[in-house]
C-alpha cells in the first residue's frame, strides 16, 4: 500500500515535469534551426526610424497604418547608409556614431549608458537598494519584541488566562493558519 | 437624440455635484435624510450617465451623421459589432466610456451596501461622486461627445449640417478583440477606483479593524482580473493586427496599463499580512492610492500626447485637467493620511526572518520595483527633454534588461512564498516542502543546458517553471490527500473539493499556475525566427521545418473594404500542411489600410504570415513570416489566470469532515479543565 502511495506521489509530481516539457521541446529543435539576422538588419536594431510617424527602429519597422507592413522609406533610407558604410568598412560603433551626429541621441534605440541617459539606468537601481533598506528597516523595526500585554503578563506569573484573551488568541491561531 | 445624450450629461453633472456637497453635509451633520437623499443622487448620476451612454450608441446605430463624434469614428457600411466598439474610438467617446463603466461600479455600491456600514458609506459616496464629477466634466465641458457637427456659414457663423456618410472606424480598431479588449482594460482601470475609495474612506473616518478591506477585497480581484484579461487582450490584438510578430512592444500606451497592474498585485498580496497580523496597514493604503492614481495617470499618458505612441489618442490639451486632478488626488491622499496615520500602526510584530511575512514584503518590493521602472522608462524621454534638452529614447531593450531579471523573481517567489509558514518557517518544514521542487527544477535546469540550450534568462525561466508548477501540485497533492483519506474519492474529486473549501488559497494557486505558463510563453521569445521575401505565385520560402508557396492572390470588394489577399500553401517535410491566407484591406472612406494575419498557432510554435505589401520596385507581393515558438501558452495563461481568479471570488464551501475510518483524537483540556473548541482543519500551512 505504502509502495502503491509512493508511486501515486511521484506519478503525481512527473506532472510538472510532464507540463512543461510540452513547452520546453520545441526548443531543442528551434536551437538548430535558430537564425541570425543579418549585419545591416542588426545594426538598423540599435537606431530609431527617423519618419515620426511611427516608434520602431530602422531594422524592425512596421509602420503600423502605412501602405506597407514593413520599413517604410525613411528606415529602408537608414538601412540603405547602414549598408553603404559597411561596405566602407566603417566600424558598428562608427556607424551607430554618424546617426547620432545626424539627429541626436534621439536616434538611439537603447538608452545610453553615458550622459543624461545614465540617470535612466540609475533609477531602477536605485529603487532596488532603496527598497531592500526598507524591507531591512522594516524587518528590523518589527522584530523588536512589542512590550508584552498586562493579562499576558499576568498569565505568565500564574494566573489563569481569561477565556477572552484564550478567544483571542485562538482566532489569531486561525487567522494565521487559513491561507 | 445627442440633445438628449447632451441634457443627461448636465443633469449627471448636476446630481453628481449634489451627491458630493450634500455627503460632506452628511457627514457633517449626520442627519438620516441627507445621507439617503445624497445616496439617491449617487445612484441618479449612474442612471444619467447610462442612459447619456445608450444614447451615443443609438446615435451610431441609426448613422446620424449630423453629430461630429459619429462623422468621426463610423460610417454606414461599418458592420453593427463594431458600431458597439466605435463608442470608444475617440477621446470624447471613450471618456464617456470611461464615466459608464465606473458608474456601473458606483452604482453596484451604493445598491449592495445601502443598508450596511453606516459609518462608512457617506465618505465612500463623497469620493466616488468626486471622481465622477471630474470625468463628467470632462464629459460635458471639455470633451463632449455629443457635439454637432458644424461648418463655418457664409456670414462667418457656424452651420449645423449633416453629413451623407461619416469616415468610418480606423482599421486598427476593426477587429474582434477591439470590442472586448478596451471594455476589460477600462473596467479594470474603473473597478481600481472602488479600494481606493474605501481605503480613503476608512482613513478619513478612521473606521475601526480590516473589514474595509474584507468589503474590498472582491473589487479589487475584479478590478484586477479585467485588467489582467485586458492586458493580455491588448497584447493578442497587437500580435495578431499590427502585424509586426510580437505582442508586447513596450509601448508607453502598454507600460500605462501595466502600472496599476504591478500595484493592484503587490496589494492582493500585501494585504493578507494585514488581514492575519494587522501589519502594512501604512503601506496597503499607499498601495491603493497609488494604484488608482497610476490608473488616471496611464489615462493621462494616453490621452495629453505627452508620451508618442500608436495605441494614443491625438494631442490635446485634456492633459492639463488630468495632472490637475492627480495633483487634487495626491493632496487628499496625503493630507488624510498625515492626520490620521496614527490610526494606521502595525498591531504586531515579525517573528522570523523566513516567513510568509517576509515573502510578501519582498513580493511587494520586486513589483514596486518593476513599476517604478517601467514609469521612470515611459516618462524618462519626456524628462531628458525637459533636463538636457535632448529626447533620450527608452525602448525595449531598456525595459527588458530590467524587467527580465524582476520578473525572474518574481517568479522564484511565486514558487517560494506559498510554501512559508506565517510568523515562522522551520529549517525541517522547508527541506520537507522545497526538497522536490528543488530538485525538479535543477534537474530541469540541468538537463536543458546539457541539451545545449544556452539563452541564460530562458533557461533559468524554464527551470523556474517546473519548480513553482512543482511547489502548486504539490500543494494540492497533500490537501487533496488528507481529503482522500477520509471520503476515498478520486484524487481529483479531493483536489476540487480543497479548492472549493478555501477558494481564496487554491484560486490564487490557479492564478499563480497561469503565470507559469505565461512566463514559459515569454521564454520562448528568445527564439523567434523570421525571413521576409518577395515572392511570385508558385514561388516558395523555407521558415524552420515550414516551407510556404505562394498559390495565387487576389483582390475581393467587401461591403467596407477591399481585402487583398494571398493564397499561401504551407507544406512540412514536402507534405501539404494546411492553406493560409494573409490579407491586407483597404479601407476606401478614409484610404487607410489594415492587416489581417495568418497564423497557424500550436502549443509548440505559432507560424505568423504577414502580407506586408506589394513591393515598389517589381510589384511583388512581399511576405514577412514569422516562427514563434511557444506563444499559444500565454494565452493558454491567460485563460488559467482569470479562471483562478474568478475561483478566488466564490465563497467558501463549508468543509463537512467524513470522519468514517478515522478516529478522532479527544482533545486534552488546556488550560485548568478548559476543553477549547478545536477546529481540525486540512491541507497545509
Amino acid at each position: 500500500m505504502t509502495r502503491i502511495r509512493k508511486i501515486g506521489r511521484s506519478g503525481l509530481l512527473m506532472w510538472p515535469v510532464l507540463l512543461c516539457s510540452t513547452g520546453a521541446l520545441p526548443l531543442w529543435s528551434a536551437i538548430g534551426d535558430a537564425q541570425q539576422p543579418d549585419h545591416t538588419h542588426q545594426l538598423g536594431l540599435k537606431v530609431k526610424c527617423m519618419c515620426g510617424g511611427c516608434n520602431d527602429s530602422a531594422g524592425g519597422c512596421y509602420h503600423v497604418g502605412g501602405a506597407f507592413s514593413g520599413p517604410c522609406g525613411t528606415a529602408l533610407g537608414m538601412l540603405k547608409k547602414i549598408d553603404e558604410r559597411i561596405a566602407q568598412g566603417n566600424s558598428d560603433d562608427l556607424i551607430v556614431q554618424s546617426f547620432v551626429q545626424e539627429y541626436g541621441q534621439a536616434v538611439l534605440t537603447e538608452t545610453p549608458h553615458s550622459g543624461f541617459g545614465r540617470v535612466a539606468w540609475w533609477i531602477p537601481a536605485l529603487a532596488l537598494i532603496g527598497g531592500f533598506a526598507l524591507v531591512l528597516s522594516v524587518i528590523s523595526r518589527w522584530r523588536k519584541p512589542l512590550a508584552p500585554e498586562p493579562a499576558l503578563a499576568r498569565a505568565g506569573h500564574g494566573a489563569p488566562i481569561s477565556s477572552e484573551l484564550l478567544d483571542r488568541a485562538r482566532a489569531q491561531a486561525a487567522r494565521d493558519t487559513e491561507d | 437624440m445627442d440633445v438628449f445624450g447632451s441634457f443627461a450629461l448636465i443633469l449627471a453633472f448636476i446630481c453628481a455635484v449634489y451627491a458630493f456637497g450634500g455627503g460632506i453635509a452628511a457627514i457633517i451633520t449626520r442627519h438620516p435624510l441627507l445621507v439617503k437623499s445624497t445616496r439617491q443622487a449617487g445612484i441618479a448620476t449612474c442612471c444619467l450617465i447610462f442612459i447619456a451612454t445608450f444614447s451615443l450608441e443609438y446615435l451610431f446605430f441609426s448613422d446620424n451623421f449630423s453629430a461630429a463624434y459619429v462623422v468621426a469614428h463610423s460610417n454606414r457600411a461599418l458592420a453593427t459589432f463594431y458600431k458597439v466598439a466605435a463608442l470608444w474610438a475617440g477621446q470624447e467617446g471613450s471618456l464617456l466610456f470611461w464615466s459608464f463603466l465606473l458608474s456601473i461600479y458606483v452604482f453596484s455600491v451604493l445598491i449592495a451596501y445601502r443598508n450596511k456600514n453606516g459609518e462608512l458609506m457617506p465618505y465612500v459616496g463623497v469620493i466616488l461622486a468626486g471622481v465622477q464629477i471630474f470625468f463628467l466634466t470632462l464629459n460635458n465641458f471639455v470633451a463632449s461627445p455629443f457635439k454637432a457637427l458644424a461648418v463655418p456659414g457664409a456670414n462667418g457663423a457656424m452651420d449645423l449640417v449633416a453629413r451623407a456618410d461619416g469616415n468610418g472606424l480606423t482599421p486598427l480598431l476593426q477587429y474582434p478583440e477591439m470590442v472586448i479588449h478596451p471594455p476589460n482594460l477600462y473596467s479594470g482601470y474603473t473597478g481600481f477606483t472602488i479600494p481606493f475609495a474605501f481605503a480613503l474612506a476608512a482613513l478619513l473616518a478612521r473606521y475601526p479593524g480590516e473589514k474595509w478591506i474584507h468589503l474590498t477585497r472582491k473589487w479589487t480581484m475584479i478590478a484586477w482580473c479585467f485588467q489582467t484579461a485586458g492586458i493580455l487582450l491588448g497584447a493578442h490584438w497587437a500580435y495578431a493586427v499590427l502585424g509586426w510578430g510580437g505582442y508586447w512592444g513596450w509601448d508607453p500606451v502598454e507600460n500605462a496599463s501595466l502600472l496599476p497592474w504591478l500595484t493592484g498585485t503587490a496589494f492582493l498580496h500585501s494585504v493578507m499580512m494585514q488581514e492575519k497580523r494587522g501589519m502594512m496597514k501604512v503601506w496597503n493604503v499607499w498601495l491603493v492610492f497609488s494604484t488608482f492614481i497610476l490608473c488616471i495617470l496611464g489615462t493621462f499618458l494616453t490621452r495629453s500626447g505627452v508620451v508618442s505612441s500608436v495605441h494614443a489618442f491625438a494631442q490635446s490639451s485634456i492633459g492639463s485637467w488630468f495632472v490637475g486632478f492627480l495633483i487634487v488626488i495626491f493632496g487628499v491622499c496625503l493630507v488624510a493620511y498625515l492626520k490620521n496615520r496614527d490610526y494606521l500602526k502595525s498591531e504586531n510584530q515579525l517573528d522570523a526572518i523566513v516567513s510568509r511575512e517576509s515573502s510578501f514584503l519582498f513580493n511587494n518590493l520586486i513589483l514596486l520595483v518593476s513599476c517604478i521602472a517601467v514609469l521612470s522608462g515611459t516618462l524618462f524621454p519626456v524628462l531628458s527633454e525637459a533636463v538636457s534638452g535632448s529626447k533620450i529614447n527608452v525602448g525595449a531593450p531598456f525595459f527588458n534588461k530590467v524587467n527580465i531579471p524582476i520578473g525572474l523573481f518574481l517568479l522564484f517567489l511565486t514558487g517560494v512564498g506559498p510554501l512559508l509558514a506565517w510568523r515562522k518557517t522551520s529549517v525541517e518544514s522547508l527541506k520537507r516542502n522545497f526538497a522536490w521542487p528543488l530538485m525538479i527544477g535543477l534537474l530541469a535546469g540541468a538537463v536543458i543546458f546539457a541539451l545545449g540550450y544556452r539563452e541564460i534568462y530562458s533557461l533559468i525561466c524554464f527551470s523556474l517553471c517546473f519548480f513553482v508548477t512543482a511547489t502548486i501540485v504539490m500543494e494540492f497533492y497533500r490537501g487533496a490527500k488528507v481529503i482522500r483519506m477520509r471520503s476515498s474519492a478520486s484524487y481529483l474529486t479531493s483536489a476540487i473539493e480543497l479548492t472549493m473549501r478555501n477558494t481564496r488559497r487554491y484560486g490564487g494557486y490557479i492564478v499563480h499556475m497561469g503565470m507559469v505558463l505565461i512566463f514559459i510563453g515569454l521564454a520562448g521569445a528568445a527564439f523567434n525566427q523570421n525571413v521576409q521575401k518577395e515572392m511570385q505565385p508558385g514561388s516558395s520560402m523555407q521558415l524552420g521545418k515550414y516551407k510556404l508557396v505562394l498559390q495565387s492572390f487576389d483582390s475581393k470588394p467587401e461591403a467596407n473594404y477591399t481585402g487583398l489577399r494571398l493564397n499561401v500553401e504551407v507544406f512540412v517535410n514536402d507534405k501539404p500542411l494546411m492553406m493560409l491566407y494573409p490579407e491586407r484591406r483597404i479601407f476606401e472612406t478614409n484610404g487607410e489600410t489594415g492587416t489581417m494575419v495568418a497564423i497557424y498557432s500550436t502549443l509548440r510554435e505559432d507560424l505568423y504570415v504577414v502580407y506586408a505589401g506589394q513591393s515598389p520596385d517589381t510589384k511583388l507581393p512581399v511576405i514577412h513570416a514569422y516562427l514563434n515558438p511557444l506563444v499559444k501558452w500565454i494565452w493558454f495563461g491567460g485563460v488559467i489566470v482569470v479562471f483562478g481568479t474568478l475561483v478566488a471570488l466564490l465563497p467558501n464551501r463549508r468543509a463537512v469532515l467524513v470522519l468514517s475510518g478515522a478516529k478522532q483524537p479527544t482533545p486534552e483540556p488546556l488550560v485548568h479543565g478548559m476543553t477549547p473548541s478545536v477546529t481540525y482543519r486540512e491541507g497545509h500551512d
